[in-house]
């Protein structure tokens, strides 16, 4: 009797294994296994990701990954050309201002999604229309919330009426969420696991967790890419991505750390790219507390802060400059670089003498990932040579967007990718008093300064709105509002037979023009 | 044995309830808004409301519960809050790669444990003994990730044995045994180190008992004496801690899955958890309770197997 349970039992177990091992095979995915494929000469690449995408609906999702995965499937009316920074017609022929808060956009012709939708007007006004509607409750509804209109005036003509005159508007349809949808497509079936664009590639498959998978777009409009095949991998170990890339289990990696860059340029069979880009990563005041509004208190803090130290630390995958608009920023100015407060440790002893700012502690926010942890030390190891109490307290993401959104902090470090590069979407979200107790984490509120940030997004005539971001930024650092610790580098570390990669200064990439030899 | 059986599965039913209910509770009390990671830092505070209301966030937490266990008694679990895909298929993704690697180290935690538990309570104190039970000191004291990538480093980049990671193939493929093989010694090694701990002292107990000095008096082959009268006595305490090992694995083994690449439910938790993705973290949990019950009540099957005077009413 009990014999024959156990036997029954271990039955059932083998069963389950068995049927369960058959669904682990992903779709559209031979079973040969991953090195088989990985072989040179092969037009295939795999990407090893350390997170997966969210979704692939440029509508309903915001992270970086899932853009990634998406800037290959979808398209943009605009796009901004990673050499010149100049923004570029895409999907668009040309476009107009007949008035300031008027455009009118000129489509490419003969252009089919990846379905056989046809390209046109209406499937541009489907798109943004759906993007701003509340009810599809969008996580970036508020990259096109000053359009106030969208009319299809003809097949190929889009009309963009904007409640009040508003500059950036390019910039944000050239973001990775204002891509363009098949309207059949989104009506049928559910972009977020099933998307169709117009793009070099097309969707094949996606197993959750463990990888995407793009096929080429044969029809492209701009000519098929050489790749046949595009797998992003998701490999959360960093440590374990290098092992496969020197394995040749994946062929391209981004996002190097700065501790484990010298183990990848060591590789052989390895390209490592390095690209000056847009992110910024910098020290907030919270803007809200009195103490922190004294700008003696906030000259002492910057005045203690060796950042050259720091960047230093990041062997080479930091550039150094005080301006909160960074070199591949629009909007900035060479002359920023120098502006606000030097480091002066001498001078930052004598504030803190005289203003008794060390009896108090400093509670030091740090958010649990990047490199913020060790930013925190470094800074909390210099502010205490400098004479102030500081106390580090860290958490998890989840948990500091919260907090520093409710501004429960003194001292924190945020950082911004940037995707338009385009200066407003910094100054605006980050540091309008609009957006105190949304994005605008470092409670800064300055008259002053938003007057000059809404000038820079509402006007149009874009040397005027340079001028005026370069002011806001100038007015900043004057201030002493914040202290830029660094602006990022962008990576990318490839196999060497991968020809052909462009990485934008965002940290974004095209496999359009990619090949392998 | 029916009995038992029934009897187990009412307790589960009431433990998933009060699982539920906890996990539920706790994952609202806990700082972090599930809005405002799928907002990200970008989110203006009318981009967040709507996400909460979205996701009927905004509602209180009776309603949520009750909307909650209301759909999960249907068989309906929600959806993720962050991609949309229903939680039975996210998790039905990643529990075969979980299972097979349980299984897998499971496999290398009972042969390496049980003969080194049983050699070194053979030969005790004898030079074999101490390196066994060094060896068990060193399977519960190395930790994980860094034997995963030791492992790696040597098996993968080197040698070019084993591949670096990923776990796509059928497990009864040469290319299948070949993902299995690293992460199961990594994961397996702990365990094994357990068991071995345990069959020694389980053994020497039993070693010593009256009727073990007396199968040997009657003239009964040591072989005999240590097969049958010594090792299935002790087997119920070593059961015991496989059979809690076995479960724990089954829940996921996040270190291991990280550093092998694998899309088990260990990783899905966690990243769950981070993200704030209350659906989510909730059905994981209920499969690992689940799967937690029943690997007890197949260990309790197999005593009744192992030593036939206990019996279940």
């Amino acid at each position: 009797m009990n014999k024959k349970w156990l036997f029954l039992v271990m039955l059932i177990g083998l069963l389950i294994l068995g049927a369960c091992s058959e669904s682990t095979i992903p779709e559209g995915t031979e079973s040969g296994g991953s090195s088989s494929s990985s072989e040179a000469g092969d037009q295939e690449i795999i990407y090893a990701s350390t997170t997966d995408a969210v979704g692939l609906s440029p509508t309903m999702t915001n992270d970086s990954v899932s853009s990634s995965v998406m800037s290959q499937i979808y398209e943009n009316l605009f796009e901004r050309n990673p050499e010149t920074m100049e923004i570029e017609p895409k999907l668009a022929e040309s476009y107009e201002n007949p008035d300031e808060l008027t455009w009118v956009i000129k489509l490419k012709e003969g252009i089919e999604f990846q379905d056989g939708t046809p390209f046109n007007a209406e499937a541009v006004k489907y798109t943004f229309e759906k993007l701003i509607d509340p009810a599809t409750a969008a996580p970036r509804a508020s990259l096109l919330e000053p359009i106030d209109t969208v009319t299809a005036v003809d097949e190929t003509t889009v009309e963009i009426k904007t409640k009040y005159p508003y500059g950036p508007l390019l910039a944000a349809l050239s973001h990775s969420n204002a891509a363009i949808i098949s309207p059949t497509a989104d009506e049928a079936q559910d972009l977020m696991q099933n998307p169709v664009g117009t793009g070099p590639f097309k969707f094949e498959s996606w197993n959750q967790g463990d990888q995407v998978v793009l096929v080429k777009n044969e029809d492209y409009w701009d000519g098929a890419p050489t790749l046949d095949k595009v797998t992003y991998k998701v490999v959360p170990e960093v440590s374990t991505a290098i092992s496969m890339l020197q394995t040749g289990e994946v062929n391209f990696i981004d996002a190097l750390p700065s501790e484990q860059l010298s183990r990848v340029e060591s590789l052989e069979n390895v390209e490592v790219t390095k690209k000056d880009g847009t992110p910024v990563y910098y020290l907030t005041f919270n803007h809200s507390q009195e103490r922190n509004e004294n700008p003696d208190f906030r000259k002492a803090v910057a005045s203690a802060i060796n950042r050259d130290a720091f960047v230093e630390k990041l062997n080479g995958l930091g550039v150094r400059s005080n301006s909160v608009l960074g070199p591949q920023v629009f909007g900035y100015d060479e002359s920023a670089d120098e502006a606000g407060t030097a480091y002066d440790p001498e001078a930052a002893k004598q504030l803190v003498e005289e203003n008794g700012f060390g009896d108090e502690p400093i509670k030091l926010l740090a958010a649990n990932r990047d490199n913020f942890i060790l930013m925190a030390e470094i800074v909390q190891a210099q502010l205490t040579e400098a004479g102030f109490n500081v106390e580090i307290e860290t958490m998890e993401w989840a948990t500091f967007l919260d907090t520093a959104r409710a501004g429960e902090y003194d001292l924190t470090f945020l950082s911004w990718s940037n995707v338009t590069s385009d200066g407003s979407e910094m100054l605006y979200p980050n540091f309008h008093s609009d957006n105190v107790g949304a994005s605008n984490r470092a409670q800064y509120s300055n008259p002053e300064f938003d007057k000059l940030v809404e000038a820079s997004r509402t006007t149009v005539d874009q040397d005027e709105r340079k001028q005026f971001l370069d002011e806001a930024n100038q007015l900043m650092l004057d201030e002493d509002a914040v202290v830029v610790m660094y602006h990022g580098v962008v990576t990318a570390a490839t196999d060497a037979s991968i020809k052909g990669l462009e990485l934008d200064p965002n940290g974004q990439w095209f496999l359009q023009n990619v090949t392998r030899e | 044995m029916i009995s038992l059986i029934i009897r187990r599965a009412l307790q589960l039913l009431f433990l998933l309830v009060g699982i539920s209910f906890l996990v539920f509770s706790s994952m609202y009390i806990a700082p972090g808004d599930p809005a405002s990671v799928i907002g990200g830092p970008t989110a203006t505070e009318s981009d967040i409301t709507a996400i909460r209301d979205n996701l009927g966030l905004n509602d209180p937490f009776l309603t949520q519960y009750a909307r909650y266990v209301g759909n999960a008694v249907q068989g309906d679990f929600g959806y993720s809050y962050q991609t949309s895909q229903p939680v039975a298929d996210a998790i039905m993704i990643r529990f075969p790669n979980t299972l097979k690697l349980a299984i897998a180290s499971m496999i290398v935690a009972v042969i390496l444990g049980v003969i080194t538990g049983l050699v070194s309570a053979l030969k005790q104190n004898s030079l074999l003994d101490v390196s066994a039970t060094t060896f068990a000191l060193a399977g519960i004291s190395i930790p994980n990730f860094w034997l995963g990538a030791l492992l790696i480093l040597v098996f993968s980049v080197n040698l070019q044995w084993l591949p670096v990671g990923g776990m796509s193939n059928p497990f009864y493929t040469i290319d299948g045994i070949k993902e299995l093989i690293l992460p199961a010694i990594t994961l397996g090694t702990g365990s094994a180190a357990m068991i071995a701990r345990m069959t020694r002292s389980s053994m020497l107990e039993v070693i010593r008992a009256d009727y073990v000095r007396t199968a040997r008096a009657k003239g009964v082959k040591e072989k005999n004496v240590i097969w049958i009268h010594t090792l299935k006595n002790a087997m119920i305490p070593i059961i015991t801690v496989i059979g809690l090992n076995f479960g724990l694995l089954l829940g996921g083994t996040i270190i291991t899955e990280k550093v092998f690449a694998i899309n088990g439910v260990g990783r899905l938790m966690i990243d769950a958890i981070a993200a704030r993705d209350f659906p989510m973290v909730q059905g994981s949990v209920l499969l690992v309770a689940t799967l937690f019950v029943l690997v007890n009540l197949i260990v309790d099957i197999v005593y009744t197997y192992i030593d036939p005077r206990i019996k279940y009413e």
